[in-house]
């Protein structure tokens, strides 16, 4: 029954934050959404749309000026919604004299496992995030993109059905950036619900399954990711000599300027695609999934360019 | 009431401080001074209660705003865990921490008073548990103020409080031509804060101050579950 339920569901939020001079900035107005267990959905604005603030919301850190907040049908601020629920905040910052593993298992006993258990879990997701030698150090120490990976060893630590991911990829390298797409991925394998706030468009549209444009706190609309399939993106060396053939061998794809977007199914289909592009003479240069729809449709709709 | 994971947490923190550290070797010293000189009442009078309350004022500084302003009380308060439990186990962390560096500081004097030959009565025993109950109920005061005040304005606040009061109970008097008055004041301040309970060690009638202190602990740390869980736990406002 649980798993008919959205993991959360927000109604009619409002939140305005009143300024010590008597002025006030509306920062989340009417915002309604839900995310359902097994789907990501993105989060997407322009700096102060209010993603942070509706992400604070949910996890009741903020009371809401109207409007309400369900997690998995429940009130959010009961314990036992809460020991499924994980979050990472944007540029964590931790007790600075306390190591990553003694931070872990701190949460990890506030979870129910026991001292040794706690333990053992603690050092499990500092090596499955990859701070596993930083988490024997002191927190105060750490880089930003270590800070960061401790934030979503903690925000992973309880198995949890719903998290919610601000910024998640700020200030991790490229292969943090990879190694957390695949983590999305397997969160939404296993089923559970994820929110994720960022500003990565290309992979917002890689992993998310819908896509909440906000601004000024208001929902603009929704996309759905998956509906409309995906784009790759090829950049030609070649293309002004291969464009004819290309039109004739793709026909659904099309050539701007050195690039050829094809709608494609998925990014298993990607290799056949540049075999064929190989095959029609075309000499690649890059090849991108994704992306530049969702640029589009952000500057469509967030900046309100044509 | 207190979880314990929090309290461990807490306790580990204030004693990787270098700031705690240095006040505790002071207060350690002081009090191996102190115990030289004869008097075990002395590990907690003078310099030594000088140093406890400076020690107090350092453990209860940011007790709860140091957490909350770096984010990591959000993350932990989404755990199953409550809030007066979460500010319970602060207040037990600085309160075991409080306790070992009284703990040592007694044991400094205990040794250097039998190292100079003096007996160590059995009273002096009991000095070590009412000084920590003592500094354990300024603590939940700090506490409790910084449950609404943010950084380490709690120390600051009680401080000026402190010496505001002391002020206006010495002058006031005089200036509004009631010196009478003055000795009602002096009465006045002994409800105003926790009292002073190590004249227990020695007259075994003098209940009332650690009667008192202990109560003052449960009331600051009810007033302080009360005032924060009103407070909204987000860090970030524009």
């Amino acid at each position: 029954m649980t798993g008919a339920l959205p993991a959360l569901e927000a109604a009619g939020l409002r939140k305005v934050y009143r300024a010590r001079g008597g002025g006030q900035v509306v920062a989340v107005d009417g915002l309604s959404f839900a995310v359902r267990p097994g789907e990501v959905v993105g989060l997407l604005g322009p700096n102060g749309a209010g993603k942070t603030t509706a992400m604070q919301l949910a996890l009741a850190l903020l009371e809401p000026d109207a409007g309400e907040v369900r997690l998995f049908g429940r009130d959010p601020e009961l314990l036992e919604v809460r020991r499924r629920v994980g979050y990472a905040p944007d540029a964590p910052l931790f007790p600075r004299r306390l190591t990553g593993l003694q931070i872990l298992a701190l949460h990890g006993e506030l979870l129910g496992f026991r001292r040794v258990a706690a333990r053992d879990r603690a050092e499990r997701f500092a090596e499955q995030v990859g701070v596993a030698e930083p988490a024997r150090r002191p927190a105060g120490t750490y880089s930003r993109g270590q800070a960061q990976r401790l934030g979503l060893a903690l925000a992973l630590l309880g198995d949890p059905d719903l998290v919610l991911l601000d910024e998640p990829t700020a200030g991790l390298d490229p292969a943090g950036v990879a190694a957390m797409r695949e983590l999305l991925v397997s969160l939404r394998g296993r089923g559970a619900a994820v929110l994720l706030n960022s500003h990565l468009l290309s992979e917002v549209e890689r992993v998310c399954d819908r896509v909440l444009f906000i601004k000024e706190g208001r929902l603009l609309r929704t996309h759905d990711v998956r509906a409309g399939g995906r784009r790759a993106e090829v950049r030609l060396a070649n293309a002004a000599q291969v464009s004819a053939r290309l039109a004739e061998k793709i026909p659904g794809g099309a050539l701007e300027g050195d690039r050829f977007r094809v709608p494609v199914a998925s990014e298993d289909v990607v290799p056949a695609l540049v075999r064929e592009l190989v095959a029609a003479g075309a000499e690649i240069l890059e090849v991108r999934l994704g992306g530049a729809e969702l640029e589009q449709l952000y500057l469509q709709i967030v900046e309100g360019r044509a | 009431m207190i979880s314990w994971p929090v309290a461990r947490a807490a306790a580990r923190e204030k004693l990787r401080s270098p700031a705690i550290l240095v006040v505790g070797a002071c207060f350690v010293s002081a009090a191996a001074l102190g115990g030289r000189a004869g008097a075990p009442g002395d590990t907690f009078g003078g310099f030594g209660v000088a140093f406890l309350l400076v020690l107090t004022l350092a453990l209860g500084a940011g007790l709860l705003s140091d957490e909350l302003d770096s984010g990591h009380a959000q993350l932990v308060l989404l755990r199953p865990l409550t809030r007066a439990a979460w500010l319970g186990g602060r207040l037990a962390g600085a309160g075991v921490a409080l306790a070992a560096v009284t703990a040592a500081a007694w044991a400094a004097a205990a040794v250097a008073s039998l190292g100079s030959g003096h007996a160590l009565p059995l009273s002096a025993l009991a000095l070590l548990p009412l000084a920590v109950l003592w500094a354990f109920a300024w603590l939940s005061v700090l506490t409790a103020l910084g449950a609404i005040l943010p950084g380490w304005t709690n120390a600051g606040a009680l401080v000026v409080a402190a010496i505001a009061w002391a002020t206006l109970r010495t002058t006031l008097p005089a200036l509004l031509g009631h010196p009478e008055w003055a000795a009602a004041a002096a009465e006045l301040s002994k409800y105003l804060g926790p009292q002073d309970p190590l004249g227990l060690a020695f007259d075994r009638h003098a209940l009332g101050p650690a009667l008192y202190d202990a109560c003052w602990v449960f009331f600051a740390w009810l007033v302080a579950a009360l005032l924060f869980n009103r407070r909204e736990l987000a860090r970030r406002r524009p």
